[in-house]
């Protein structure tokens, strides 16, 4: 009886044998060609260089792809054996599998009803880190497995051990335990002590959740259960547990990503990416020098961050409502290097990129490519003078066009220097009527812009989106007399070894004459001085400069783009989803009183300590004040006078001959004064709508 | 059975044989597999990474060589096409200014202004660009900003190409009548008798020849083309080296060739008839 149960228990056993090896080499030969192959070693795995980038200043604003590989000699041994206490208290033991581990895992799951531990082994974990995905299925387990226990059978345990400790993530962006002990406590892996060994070996387990920058609590709980297992491994004594829970944990601050520095390196890094490609940025080990200046980009994010709080305070305020956010660009007239990029007022709360990425309505920003297409291509100059009052503009196939001005007022003849001055759209509107929209998309593609611009009449108020990038760009060629520079972030490129692998060479191009843009730069002069952007000489900016505001309707945009002889600056002020701005007061917020001062902060540090540069005159220009109703030159009995830069064949004073009561033509657009020879005093002009001096 | 199973979890459970000897089958196995998983493809990454640096390298020596072997202005602007800038270094530049058989470099940029640009000592490199119409240098420095900028018209290029060039062969390969040819001994003579600026119009600085170890030997002048009144005519310089013999070609007005060949033939002429015939009473050499 028991020698034919032996038999049977023999047969059963030889089957199940039968069964397990069939599987094991059915398993083996299913996933051979899935299995990995092993480096030779395993410091391999930390070679590739990190790529650097840094600011114009000198800065290394960031490193990709750092790992800090250290051997394990350089790690505490607090550490060691902490980690050793909390995963796998048998290491030393096993090859690559634990088997009591695992049966501990398995009955404390079963009683649980819940998958409460996992019976992974340090070698298990350093498999799966180093070739598997994160999804939990049998087969990726087996196949983690088999990786293993060939682990084991090539290195030993001190290089598994030294290979998991490099590679193992820590919660926080920190990959390795080296880079750890600098993200949770500023020091090297050396000098950890016992508790905060403990703190960190309970951290691949779950390094969200007892991440101690978020939880502290759940992290110290963590820390406690990891020093009991210390004392039940016999790794430490009790003393030393008390000891340690005694001590000072010393965390660090925790590193935000909040550096406004990331809005550029973003925009660099896309920039690479789309040129050399992924692998070329993160895995070639790059130094990149860019152009961005950090101390420009502090003084770009403080002003705004300033400014924005103190306009929210006047703000009206809705529940749930997402802040006001702001975008600054600054370009380097000479060159059109990039200095400052601020893309948004917190990179912790939105990366979003508002500076390039964001096409905002630009409203009266556009103004200047327009007037200067009409004094390009009409011959008008700054003297000439234009009729603001109502106008509707028939326009085929669609809805007669009555453009507004801002105040709903007109100022009837005025000159175009003034009408540029106080921002009025009637004039603009008229200008682009006359002019047209393809020549003036035609200019400003010449100016750099490349955004979509719509053709029709109302580009004329700035109805097609620019990004701020853009603007300041456009405002840099008429800094620079017509050059236009190509903007650009990076300076140049090289390898790990020093050699340059890219250069900017800078390749301004003349697109304007010099004699033909001055006189739109005295306009704008004027705008500072005299105009809609006077709050940047009320808030004490004295160095020459001259720009323009822009203020879409229902006050959702804001803008304002200046620039000295040097710099050229874009700011944007709104909301995300496209709300007004309007104060509690119910005034609604302009470019002037939004965007202006953000430059103004910026711009005054920027060019502290420096001397004001004037704008060089071009020598075909002559300097005049004329009378704005009449745009000859002024009177003892002109009303009003403005001193306006005009071409030097240009001829401002009035005519001799008067040719009585005289109407503007059906656009409303009065000549230019009339030219006339040296040699001549008196030309009579040809067009009968010449308005007489009074 | 049951005894072999027993010793077989007691060796498993002692020695992890099981394990151990999968491990050392798939290590045996290892160079089989292929190199799969996230580590590899980092690695992989790393690899593309590396050959884009190579290749870039590779182009970047390239050009650099590129312009390390060009030879005259000639080749340097006709080297030049829109949207391909070149970058040659300030000593190369200087070679090449220094190289051209003629004054026509100085119509570049003078050399005062190069010595101005130099006292600066941080020019290190010219840029030079075609747009339009126009080529652009730039004297830049270490950092590429540009120290001084000037602009050439494309017509200045093709003044520079039909200005003064240099042929492999003799005169005679360069289509010159052997009747208007004549060795150097004679033509020095009239050289030295002309006044300084024509002298530098047909006859570069006779450094250019002797810095180079070009030995000249003959002059000649070409014929004038039939048809249309020619306004110039080409005057060729025979010279040679240590390797070949090479012509320099400079297109010389009309007027002034006829008055050299004139007075080359009347020295050869004079000088012939000192050689042979006595000269009659009264007449002057």
């Amino acid at each position: 009886m028991i020698g034919r149960f032996l038999h049977s228990l023999n047969l059963l056993l030889l089957t199940l044998i039968l069964v397990v090896v069939l599987i094991v080499s059915g398993l083996y030969f299913w996933l051979n060609q899935d299995l990995p192959q092993l480096p030779k070693n395993l410091q391999q795995i930390n070679l590739s260089l990190p790529t650097e980038i840094y600011s114009s200043d000198g800065e290394r604003i960031k490193i990709l792809g750092e790992r800090h590989p250290i051997v394990l000699e350089d790690i505490s041994p607090f550490f060691t054996k902490a980690i050793i206490a909390v995963e796998d208290s048998r290491f030393y033991r096993h090859s690559g599998i634990d088997h009591r581990g695992l049966v501990r895992a398995f009955l404390t799951n079963i009683r649980q009803k819940r998958i409460a531990q996992g019976g992974s082994t340090i070698t298990q974990q350093l498999s799966k880190n180093l070739f598997f995905s994160f999804e939990r299925n049998w087969v990726r387990k087996i196949k983690e497995l088999l990786i293993a226990f060939q682990l084991e059978a090539t290195f030993n345990k001190d290089q598994i051990l030294e290979a998991y400790c490099n590679q193992i993530y820590f919660g926080s962006g920190a990959y390795g335990v080296e880079e750890a002990a600098q993200v949770y406590f500023k020091k090297r892996a050396k000098d950890l002590t016992l508790l905060q060994a403990a703190l960190l070996a309970g951290l691949p387990n779950s390094p969200n959740n007892a991440n101690p920058f978020s939880h502290y609590e759940r992290a110290m709980q963590r820390t406690k259960y990891v020093l009991n297992r210390m004392v039940s491994e016999s790794l430490i004594s009790v003393e030393e547990n008390k000891a340690a829970l005694k001590s000072n944990i010393d965390l660090a601050n925790p590193r935000v990503e909040s550096d406004p520095n990331l809005y550029f390196v973003d925009q660099v890094l896309e920039q690479l990416e789309r040129d050399y490609g992924k692998e070329f940025v993160h895995f070639g080990g790059l130094k990149i020098l860019t152009t961005l200046d950090t101390r420009y980009q502090e003084f770009a994010f403080k002003g705004a961050r300033n400014h924005l709080e103190a306009l929210e305070n006047r703000l009206i305020k809705k529940r749930g409502a997402a802040p006001l956010q702001a975008a600054l660009v600054a370009v380097e007239n000479k060159s059109g290097a990039i200095r400052a990029m601020l893309g948004g007022r917190d990179y912790s709360y939105s990366q979003f990129n508002r500076a390039v990425s964001n096409n905002r309505l630009p409203g009266s920003s556009f103004k200047p490519f327009v007037y200067f297409t009409a004094m390009e291509e009409l011959g008008y100059s700054p003297a000439t003078v234009v009729m603001d009052e109502p106008m509707t503009i028939d326009i085929p196939g669609s809805e007669p066009w009555s453009p507004k001005n801002f105040d709903e007022e007109f100022a009837g003849n005025i000159i175009l220097k003034k009408a540029l001055m106080k921002s009025i759209n009637i004039i603009s509107a008229k200008l682009i009527n006359e002019v047209g929209p393809e020549k003036v998309i035609r200019t400003a593609r010449k100016f750099g812009i490349k955004s979509p611009l719509g053709k029709n009449l109302s580009l004329g108020l700035g109805t097609s989106g620019l990004s701020a990038y853009e603007v300041a760009s456009a405002y840099s060629v008429i800094a620079n007399l017509g050059i236009y520079n190509e903007p650009y972030l990076i300076q140049h490129i090289e390898d790990f070894q020093g050699n340059r692998l890219f250069e900017h060479y800078y390749q301004g191009v003349q697109q304007f004459l010099p004699d033909s843009l001055f006189p739109l730069l005295n306009m704008m002069q004027g705008v500072i001085q005299r105009g809609t952007g006077r709050i940047v000489r009320k808030m004490g900016f004295k160095h020459p400069s001259a720009g323009k505001t822009g203020t879409t309707n229902d006050f959702k945009d804001a803008w304002f783009n200046a620039f000295t002889k040097d710099i050229s600056a874009s700011v944007w002020v709104g909301f995300d989803n496209n709300e007004s701005m309007k104060t509690k007061s119910g005034k609604g917020l302009t470019g002037a009183s939004a965007a202006a001062p953000i430059w103004v902060h910026f711009m005054q540090k920027v060019l502290e300590g420096k001397n004001p540069v004037n704008f060089p005159v071009p020598e075909k220009i002559k300097f005049a004040t004329v009378d704005v109703q009449t745009g000859y030159l002024a009177q003892e009995f002109s009303l009003e006078t403005l001193q306006v830069a005009v071409k030097e064949d240009v001829d401002l004073s009035p005519p001799a001959v008067l040719s009585g009561e005289q109407e503007p033509d059906e656009t409303g657009l009065l000549p230019d004064p009339v030219v006339i020879k040296k040699s001549e005093n008196v030309v009579i002009p040809e067009k009968k709508n010449v308005v007489p001096n009074p | 059975m049951l005894i072999v199973l027993s010793a077989f979890l007691f060796l498993e459970f002692y020695t992890n044989l099981f394990e151990k000897s999968v491990g050392y089958y798939l290590k045996w196995q290892n160079h089989k597999r292929p190199q799969l998983g996230r580590m590899w493809e980092r690695d992989r990454q790393s690899l593309v990474a590396q050959a884009k640096i190579k290749s870039i390298r590779s182009s970047l020596n390239l050009q650099r060589e590129t312009a390390l072997g060009i030879t005259s202005f000639k080749h340097l602007f006709e080297g030049l096409s829109p949207g391909f800038p070149l970058i040659i270094s300030r000593e190369k530049f200087l070679q090449l200014y220094y190289d051209f058989p003629g004054q026509w470099s100085e119509r570049i940029i003078s050399s005062y202004d190069l010595v101005e640009l130099d006292s600066r000592k941080n020019w290190d490199k010219v840029f030079l660009k075609r747009f339009g119409p126009w080529i652009t240098l730039q004297f830049i420095d270490r950092q590429n900003i540009p120290l001084h900028e000037l602009f050439l018209s494309i017509d200045t290029l093709y003044e520079v190409q039909a200005t003064r060039t240099v042929k492999r062969g003799t005169l005679e390969d360069a289509e010159f009548p052997s009747n208007r040819i004549f060795p150097i001994s004679e033509f020095l003579p009239v050289l030295k008798s002309l006044d300084a600026t024509t002298q530098k119009a047909v006859f570069p600085e006779p450094r250019w020849f002797l810095g180079k170890n070009y030995h000249v030997t003959r002059v000649g002048v070409s014929d004038s083309p039939t048809g249309e009144p020619a306004q110039h005519v080409l005057f060729g310089i025979e010279y040679d080296t240590d390797y070949y013999t090479g012509v320099l070609l400079i297109p010389v007005a009309v007027g002034l060739a006829n008055n050299m060949m004139s007075q080359v033939e009347k020295a050869d002429l004079v000088g012939s008839n000192s050689d042979e015939s006595p000269s009659s009473p009264g007449e002057t050499p």
